[in-house]
């Protein structure tokens, strides 16, 4: 087995289920910190593939900015016990759901077999490095670049509208 | 690939070195254990109420207007590396883009979102 | 035995339906707000195998957009989450059931 392989496995394993630890978690906080886990894993998983800016992008934005956004706000709300909903038996529901969810995967996965070959390509040295997706980025994409700062501008003034309004 | 062997280095070395500090602490490590010694803090004040506390909500705003100028350095990121390629057209952009996310910072400075009363 | 396209793809869908799952029976707000996080990331993880299996770009510069989207639609979430639970004084999502403010 390659050394890709066995990381593959590592990565995909670790990610899967934090992901359902995730879910299955009573209290928001440790949820929160079992999915920084998956992202983590998933940041392995693009490093995996070639993709070394998002490798960091991953690790800085999800798991370093979001994550951190969404743990400061079940910290700012204080969620006590009693805040919680009531949810009696969560694992036996999700595990329930997830079950019922199987036969879909196994669906999209009777569709993967129609790539034939899935092995990947050699790709050059510079796939996927910063220097690459940056020329990409700013020369084919340069246009939903610009729509992503509106965009930003937009989630600015909503936040700052939603958060003035309490203070 | 060579460059992520080096990451993984790092983070062998951000496990072992943890762990080797607990396990080699806990062997050598004489123990009394009294109840000043349980403490969070052995010297000092005595602790009271939880550790749950409800933070500024002042500290909240900051959170938010952080991480949407996280994402705008994030894009200078690729951007500086690639320039010596790009060009005045990359220059443009990156003043265009820059610009308009420069409006929303003077609207919440404006609207005293960055003032600390 | 080597990870092709099709093991990248299916962990992806399983992390996709782990999402789905936890948006279908959790009631906690932000389990749920996480649980939409974690399918945008299965869907970015496909973009960036199929990028790798294609030899091209477009996909990663994709997930790129992606992300700051991400980001802007979790700074404006969890802000409308905070004056919710200020308003109503409940995490559950059966309690939001107005669209009176």
């Amino acid at each position: 087995m390659a050394a890709n392989t066995i990381f593959f496995m590592i990565f995909s394993l670790v990610a899967i289920i934090s992901g359902f630890v995730m879910i299955t978690r009573r209290h928001p906080l440790s949820a929160a910190l079992s999915l920084v886990v998956t992202f983590i894993s998933l940041a392995g998983l693009y490093g995996l593939l070639a993709a070394k800016l998002l490798f960091i992008i991953q690790i800085l934005v999800y798991a370093g900015a979001i994550m951190t956004l969404v743990i400061f706000s079940i910290m700012l709300l204080n969620v006590q016990e009693e805040d919680l909903p009531a949810e009696e038996r969560i694992i036996e529901r999700v595990s329930i759901t997830t079950l019922i969810l199987l036969p879909m995967i196994y669906i999209i996965g009777r569709s993967f077999t129609v790539i034939k070959d899935g092995q990947f390509p050699e790709v050059s040295q510079d796939f996927g490095t910063i220097h690459s997706v940056g020329m990409f980025l700013f020369t084919t994409y340069s246009f939903p670049f610009e729509v992503i700062s509106i965009l930003l501008l937009i989630s600015l003034l909503g936040v700052v509208v939603l958060a003035k309004r309490r203070i | 690939m060579e460059s992520f062997g080096r990451i993984g280095f790092m983070l062998f070395l951000a496990f072992i070195v943890p762990t080797i500090a607990l396990v080699l602490s806990r062997f050598l490590q004489p123990r009394f254990v009294t109840a000043s010694k349980i403490q969070t803090y052995e010297c000092g004040i005595k602790p009271y109420g939880s550790a749950w506390v409800q933070f500024n909500i002042r500290y909240y705003i900051y959170a938010l207007i952080f991480v949407v100028f996280d994402i705008e350095t994030v894009f200078l990121y690729p951007w500086a590396v690639a320039f010596k390629g790009l060009g005045l057209f990359a220059v443009i952009e990156m003043f265009l883009f820059l610009t308009i996310l420069l409006v929303g910072f003077a609207y919440a400075w404006k609207k005293g979102a960055l003032d600390w009363h | 035995m080597i990870a092709g396209l099709q093991s990248y793809l299916l962990v992806s869908a399983i992390l996709f339906f782990i999402g789905v799952a936890g948006v279908l029976t959790r009631k906690n707000i932000f389990i749920i707000f996480m649980s939409i996080e974690l399918m945008l990331n299965a869907v970015n993880l496909t973009f960036i195998s199929f990028s790798r299996f294609m030899n091209n770009l477009t996909g990663q510069a994709i997930v790129f957009l992606i992300i700051a989207v991400a980001a802007a639609e979790a700074a404006i979430g969890l802000s409308i989450v905070i004056l919710i639970f200020k308003n109503k004084d409940s995490l559950s999502v059966d309690d939001f059931d107005v669209m009176k403010g």
